[in-house]
């Protein structure tokens, strides 16, 4: 950063501003540079620092896969009041495996492993992966 | 022959009783020349609702996973055979897949409405269905359609 900044002070002509008198006097002494014989202020080659970091979705990063039979994992992604499946804009998972989870439940229903209208009791106290009151996206209606 | 999954719940009842019904299960998939991979006994529990089957309702049941291979075309069979077992309160057969490796788009699906694909294509289609329209720089001085 402090690199950064000295390049673009030196570009801009700028001498940094200093508090101290003693401090100040020895930087317009060293600072005289006879333009177009410094080389520092050629562009530099560094990473474009604003890029953002690729977001994954919690299945995909921890690289699990639903599975019909673990009934724990999957009722996490299931409304204790209604049994409804939870929709993207809440789980915040990606559209490949939100298809996938959903598929899950609805193989895990019909085989009998998991309720359609209740969620397990001894499921209530599992740690939550999101926030249904705070969907990261809008309600779609 | 494809693997598959046979996920069984069997009613409530004693041990030996158990055994001759897994007994039972595994020789129809036997006798049709199918292998039989793996038995696994997923406990007995709780249903998650009651279930009425061969007139009888069901609270309680025994899960059991066998994984099999066998012909496709015999599937259907199996599940009309299972179906018809009274101590069977429900089965399902599913096919075993290999977890396949899918790229997140999570990142891409989080972009401004502008920059994501979808709704690209949707802007390009709405354009192609436009109706075509009069432009006014046209260079004539009158309209020249009906009013």
């Amino acid at each position: 950063m402090s690199n950064i900044l000295k390049i673009v002070l030196n570009r801009a002509g700028i001498v940094p501003r200093h508090f101290s008198t003693a401090v100040a006097a020895t930087n317009t002494a060293t600072t005289p540079t006879t333009p177009g014989s410094d080389l520092s202020d050629e562009p530099v080659n560094i990473r474009n620092p604003y890029k953002q970091e690729r977001k994954l979705c919690i299945l995909c990063r921890m690289k699990i896969h639903p599975d019909y039979k673990n009934v724990r994992l999957l009722s996490q992604f299931q409304s204790p009041y209604t049994g409804r499946i939870y929709g993207r804009h809440i789980t915040g998972l990606c559209k490949a495996k939100h298809d996938l989870v959903q598929r899950e439940i609805f193989k895990s229903q019909n085989s009998g492993f998991m309720g359609t209208y209740t969620k397990s009791v001894d499921f209530t106290h599992d740690p939550r992966l999101f926030d249904p009151e705070r969907p990261m996206r809008p309600h779609k209606y | 022959m494809p693997t598959y999954e046979l996920s069984v719940i069997l009613r409530q009842m004693t041990r030996p009783e158990i055994v001759s019904t897994l007994k039972r299960t595994a020789e129809t998939i036997l006798n049709n020349g199918g292998i039989i991979r793996k038995l696994e006994n997923l406990g007995t529990r709780e249903l998650p609702h009651k279930m009425s089957e061969h007139g009888m309702v069901h609270r309680h049941g025994s899960y059991f996973l066998v994984q099999f291979d066998s012909a496709t075309h015999l599937i259907e069979d199996f599940n009309e055979e299972f179906g018809r077992d009274v101590d069977i309160v429900r089965s399902s057969i599913f096919k075993t897949q290999n977890p396949e490796f899918i790229r997140c788009t999570l990142h891409e699906e989080l972009l401004p409405p502008a920059y994501r694909k979808e709704v690209i294509e949707m802007m390009k289609l709405a354009q192609r269905k436009a109706k075509p329209k009069y432009r006014q720089q046209s260079g004539l001085d009158y309209y020249p359609f009906q009013k």
